[in-house]
């Protein structure tokens, strides 16, 4: 099998991508977003609770599209819970600059991270908007 | 499958992508001519040419550069004439995508001959191409748009459009080959609307290259197609439309090129084609359109329809086999174009898993959303051909099916 091929869709990857995590609407919710790729269709719709200290207690998305742009939104979700909105930003400039290829300078994200494994991403640059088209959801929510 | 269908292999040599690797180690297998076909070295030296020993601008200068342009590009104006077999030059309007010629059409039909209320018809398998260049009449103008349903083989209801006529209709679109189900639109479609009187546009983008174009015959008022689906340049397009009513419609865009006399107060406009070519057209595109043109003529169109038709008779049915993949449309009436889905598995998974194989295919909604959700499926997977493939490339991409539904299954 093709190296490339088996860095793309990790073992963690197709999990995510078959049995996403946190699939469904947050209920309360203060912030939602709806993400597109108009290219391909896929489109999602990420809810989430920000609370007073600017903490988000709860992060949940729908949709449907590819097993990479599904595990994306999982592993993100999984990621950005609990986290303060600062750190989420963070972490939203080292995962876009991972999958766009540019992993030299990440601040908060390593290779321990479960969302590193996305990284193959960079060897198909046309699959890069499947990669982050929950994350630009997630910075447009932020906005709402 | 007959053999004696297929065309000489030859004939990838005349295309020098074919022998690019990819991953470095992969022969390409391309199957997404229905996006853009690859261009043959005829096309691309001759482009070469005009740019190295030809160029300048067209109809402007007395220059010998200028005569020469000129030449080339009206050369190639009477090559597409001949090819769809138009009445006249002057019904082949030279545009810069088969895109721009439905603009360039409903906006200037509607001027003409439309008004708030009225209504077109398309049918719900047409390309973003063929739906948005009138959802602009329908948001600026309040023109009414109705869509013909259609059937589980990717065929027009054909009952269903004909009850959609009111004396209230104005113009039909249509596309004459689905890029989704290789489907050919049947003649009947055409003679409803020419028995109401009803103008019809078929939007050859898939067809131009896979069939025999006769628009005489066909009794289409408008036909539009693109130069790189049909073994040219990007960047040229052409229109077709019956003189009488190009001689009616008021031109599209304003400028060099399209006018009479200018004074300050106001402009009489040049005769057709010239009318609708305003600006310096893409003078070496065309050309390369018409050098594709000889090089299909040369070939043969029949020989290249009987190549394509026993291609696809054989994908289908090898991809018809197997258990795991999901077809759209029928077996029968399906030329060069095939769509599927690989059960539980994404079309961008098969599409990424084919390409480090090798093998480029089309996945996603193929700029036909609406179509997409009357399929109840996100995107599709497309096979689409060209003279270059062969039966060998379709036995490596079923195997690779078969890799890539394991890997996914696993």
């Amino acid at each position: 099998m093709n190296d490339l091929i088996n860095e793309l869709y990790q073992e963690i990857i197709l999990d995510h991508g078959r049995e996403p995590r946190n699939f469904g609407e947050c209920d309360p919710h203060n912030k939602s977003a709806d993400g597109h790729n108009p290219l391909c269709g896929d489109n999602l719709k990420l809810t989430f609770l920000l609370n007073k200290d600017d903490i988000i207690e709860d992060i949940k998305f729908t949709g449907e599209g590819c097993a990479i742009s599904l595990a994306s939104a999982s592993l993100m979700t999984e990621k950005l819970k609990g986290k303060k909105i600062d750190i989420a930003e963070e972490i939203f400039n080292d995962f876009t600059n991972l999958v766009s290829g540019t992993s030299e300078d990440l601040k908060v994200l390593s290779e321990e991270d479960s969302l590193y494994a996305l990284k193959g991403v960079g060897g198909f640059p046309m699959r890069v908007k499947c990669a982050t088209m929950a994350w630009h959801a997630f910075k447009s929510a932020l906005k709402s | 499958m007959d053999k004696s269908k297929f065309l000489n292999q030859n004939i990838r040599n005349d295309f020098p992508i074919l022998s690019k690797k990819i991953l470095e180690k992969n022969n390409l297998i391309y199957f997404d001519t229905a996006a853009s076909s690859q261009k043959p070295n005829t096309v691309i030296n001759e482009t070469n040419d005009f740019y190295q020993n030809h160029y300048s601008n067209v109809s402007r200068g007395v220059h010998t550069l200028s005569v020469e342009s000129t030449f080339r590009y009206e050369d190639a104006r009477k090559k597409v004439q001949k090819f769809i077999n138009a009445k006249s030059e002057n019904e082949i309007i030279f545009t810069k995508s088969a895109t721009e010629g439905i603009n360039l059409i409903a906006q200037t039909f509607y001027e003409k001959y439309m008004q708030k209320g009225d209504e077109v018809i398309l049918s719900l398998m047409e390309h973003h191409s063929n739906l948005i260049p009138w959802f602009f009449l329908r948001d600026k103008y309040g023109v009414v748009i109705k869509f013909a349903k259609i059937n589980q083989y990717g065929e027009i209801d054909y009952n269903h459009f004909e009850s959609l006529f009111t004396d209230k209709t104005k113009i039909v679109s249509l596309t004459h080959l689905s890029n989704v189900f290789g489907t050919e639109l049947d003649k009947k479609a055409i003679k409803i609307c020419n028995d109401k009187k009803v103008p019809i546009l078929l939007d050859g983008c898939q067809s131009a290259a896979h069939l025999k174009i006769d628009v005489q015959q066909l009794e289409c008022d408008f036909f539009v197609f693109s130069g790189h689906k049909t073994y040219g340049p990007a960047g040229i397009g052409v229109l077709y439309g019956v003189e009488e009513l190009l001689s009616e419609m008021p031109p599209y865009q304003g400028g060099g090129g399209m006018i009479g006399e200018v004074s300050l107060e106001g402009a009489s406009y040049a005769d057709l084609p010239a009318k609708y070519e305003a600006g310096t057209p893409p003078l070496v595109e065309a050309h390369g359109l018409g050098v594709a043109i000889d090089y299909m003529n040369n070939i043969g169109i029949e020989k290249i329809i009987a190549h394509e038709t026993e291609l696809t008779k054989y994908a289908f049915n090898k991809l018809n086999e197997l258990d795991f993949v999901e077809m759209h449309g029928g077996e029968n009436n399906r030329n060069s174009i095939i769509s599927f889905n690989l059960k539980n598995v994404h079309s961008h998974e098969v599409s990424s898993f084919l390409d480090v194989e090798g093998i480029a295919i089309r996945a996603g909604h193929h700029c036909c959303q609406p179509l997409m959700k009357h399929l109840g499926v996100n995107s599709t997977a497309r096979l689409s051909f060209g003279i270059y493939n062969t039966v060998d490339e379709v036995d490596k991409f079923i195997e690779a099916l078969h890799k890539c539904k394991e890997f996914f299954n696993k």
